[in-house]
């Protein structure tokens, strides 16, 4: 059979829609949803978590997140101009540092120092400040290696141009070079917040008192408390993404916007 | 050590220009000596032209004199520093002296006036006020004071060149050093940034200017000095060596400089 090179990619095309229509079409049947209605969709019953799920799940997620990438932003940034460093030693701890805080899971992270640590020191830690020191320190990590791209990506001349003014190097650093490496990174650290997002849901594993829960633990509880199965998460995920999606948008805005520029 | 002369015969230039003199200076990267004993002098309000082939040392050797390269051997005078002694401030030296680059090398993430600013109000501490209408003064000086808002993004090479010439200026230099800076322009913009040269050459400034562009050479600079392959082959009046070579290298440079479509048909 003689076709041209549209025809085969139309046909090609209506496959793949078929294939994707029945298998939609069997998940469908074979959904029981009699108890999906009762234990996943039953959104009859999460009235009760209004309006707290917002004012204190929704609220938290964002402090938590936000005191995470503050801590991540300065640790990842002193890491990133340690692996920039002439000095060896800086560069091996950056380089130590890094390799570690990301090969390890982040729920490792926040156990140390939700009991580790404060077992080892006879110290106690308010939940606040596990999530500011267990966020910040995984973000630390990839932060650094965000912003050492975006450092590296800044021309030469630019030094050059900034020393050449009778700038001393730290100098030309903070007013010439980082200003256009945070201009650079822009969009791949409006993806690290996304992560940080989610990332801050892993506080769950310490106790906390019902004023501290952040959006997934609030969900959790819901399922005990309501009745209504796994509804809660359901709300509570939803909740991720009226936070995830307009990060994303706007990453996706300084992408397009630094092709456009390179200011 | 060699005081800078104060006095200049040609020039009735500011008091503060600065001279420079370079002795036996020697910059090797690697097992690749790229200038092999080069001595200079350049007297306060003096324009030297440094010509030559391209990897004949010259930017090499104007990048050494603000230290953005670190000479091997030999001493640099500049103005009241001795640049290779290493205890040196550089960075109150740099002040000094004004660097011009190839590729403008202008900060994107600031306005035209910005950049005329930054390093008075962060290096020289100059209140903003006095920074910006220092500033100002060094955009019109260029002819761009109508453009002091634009970013560079906004700009096209000739007028960026003018503006880093203008940002250098805003610092008060008492020497300016200037790399290939019309190499990278349209043609039809090489022009202005040369007559802002001119008349910089004019008000006295001291000028050592890595060029390819000959006839700028011949009418502005006192003395042009010929480099290649890492020594300086011949110097002296301008008119004499890009009019009247000597060495059988600078004859040949110039000929192709001068009329590269020439073709020379042996016999």
């Amino acid at each position: 059979m003689a076709m041209t090179a549209r025809q085969r990619a139309k046909v090609s095309l209506y496959v793949q829609a078929g294939i994707f229509a029945v298998a939609v079409a069997a998940l469908i049947l074979a959904t029981d949803w009699k108890t999906v209605s009762t234990n996943v969709f039953n959104f009859a019953k999460i009235g009760p978590m209004f309006p707290d799920i917002i004012l204190v799940g929704l609220k938290n997620t964002l402090i938590y997140t936000a005191l995470g990438f503050i801590v991540g932003l300065s640790g990842g940034l002193l890491l990133a101009l340690m692996k920039l460093s002439s000095f060896p030693l800086y560069r091996w701890i950056a380089t130590g540092y890094i390799e570690f805080f990301r090969g390890i899971p982040a729920l490792l992270v926040f156990i140390a120092f939700g009991y580790g640590v404060p077992l080892a020191f006879g110290v106690s830690w308010d939940v606040t400040v596990v999530v500011m020191i267990s966020l910040g320190m995984v973000a630390s990590a990839y932060i650094a290696e965000t912003l050492r791209a975006g450092l590296q990506a800044v021309p030469k001349g630019q030094m050059e141009a900034a020393r050449s003014l009778g700038m001393p190097r730290w100098r030309a650093m903070v007013s010439i070079v980082i200003p256009q490496a945070f201009r650079i990174v822009l969009p791949p650290l409006t993806n690290e917040v996304i992560l940080l997002t989610k990332d801050s849901s892993l506080i769950y594993v310490l106790g906390l008192t019902a004023a501290q829960y952040e959006l997934t633990k609030f969900g959790r509880d819901g399922i005990s408390s309501l009745g209504a199965g796994l509804t809660p998460l359901l709300v509570a995920g939803a909740f991720y993404l009226v936070i995830t999606i307009p990060l994303s948008l706007l990453a996706r805005k300084f992408e397009s916007r630094s092709a456009r520029t390179k200011r | 050590m060699n005081d800078v002369v104060i006095h200049s015969r040609n020039h009735t230039g500011p008091a503060h220009a600065a001279g420079v003199s370079i002795t036996e200076l020697r910059k090797s990267y690697g097992s690749n000596e790229v200038l092999k004993g080069i001595s200079l002098d350049v007297k306060p309000g003096e324009v030297v032209c440094l010509v030559g082939p391209s990897g004949s040392g010259k930017s090499t050797l104007l990048r050494c004199v603000n230290l953005l390269e670190q000479p091997n051997e030999g001493t640099i005078h500049v103005g009241g520093f001795e640049a290779t002694d290493l205890d040196v401030d550089i960075d109150k030296m740099r002040r000094k002296v004004g660097m011009v680059f190839q590729q403008f090398n202008l900060f994107p993430h600031l306005s035209a006036l910005q950049n005329c600013t930054i390093a008075q109000t962060k290096v020289l501490k100059r209140p903003q006020a006095e920074a910006e209408s220092v500033a100002r003064a060094n955009l019109d000086r260029v002819g761009l004071g109508h453009l002091a808002d634009r970013f560079p993004d906004q700009l096209s090479g000739g007028p960026q060149q003018r503006v880093a010439i203008a940002r250098a200026l805003s610092m008060d230099p008492e020497l300016m050093l200037f790399d290939e800076p019309t190499s990278a322009l349209d043609p039809e913009t090489v022009g202005d940034v040369l007559s802002v040269m001119r008349n910089l050459a004019k008000e006295g400034m001291t000028m050592l200017v890595v060029t390819h562009e000959m006839a700028f050479a011949r009418e502005v600079a006192d003395r042009v000095v010929f480099m290649d392959g890492g020594v300086v082959v011949e110097e002296g009046v301008a008119e004499r060596v890009i009019g009247a070579p000597t060495q059988a290298r600078t004859k040949e440079f110039l000929r192709r400089v001068l009329d590269p479509t020439h073709i020379e048909i042996s016999e």
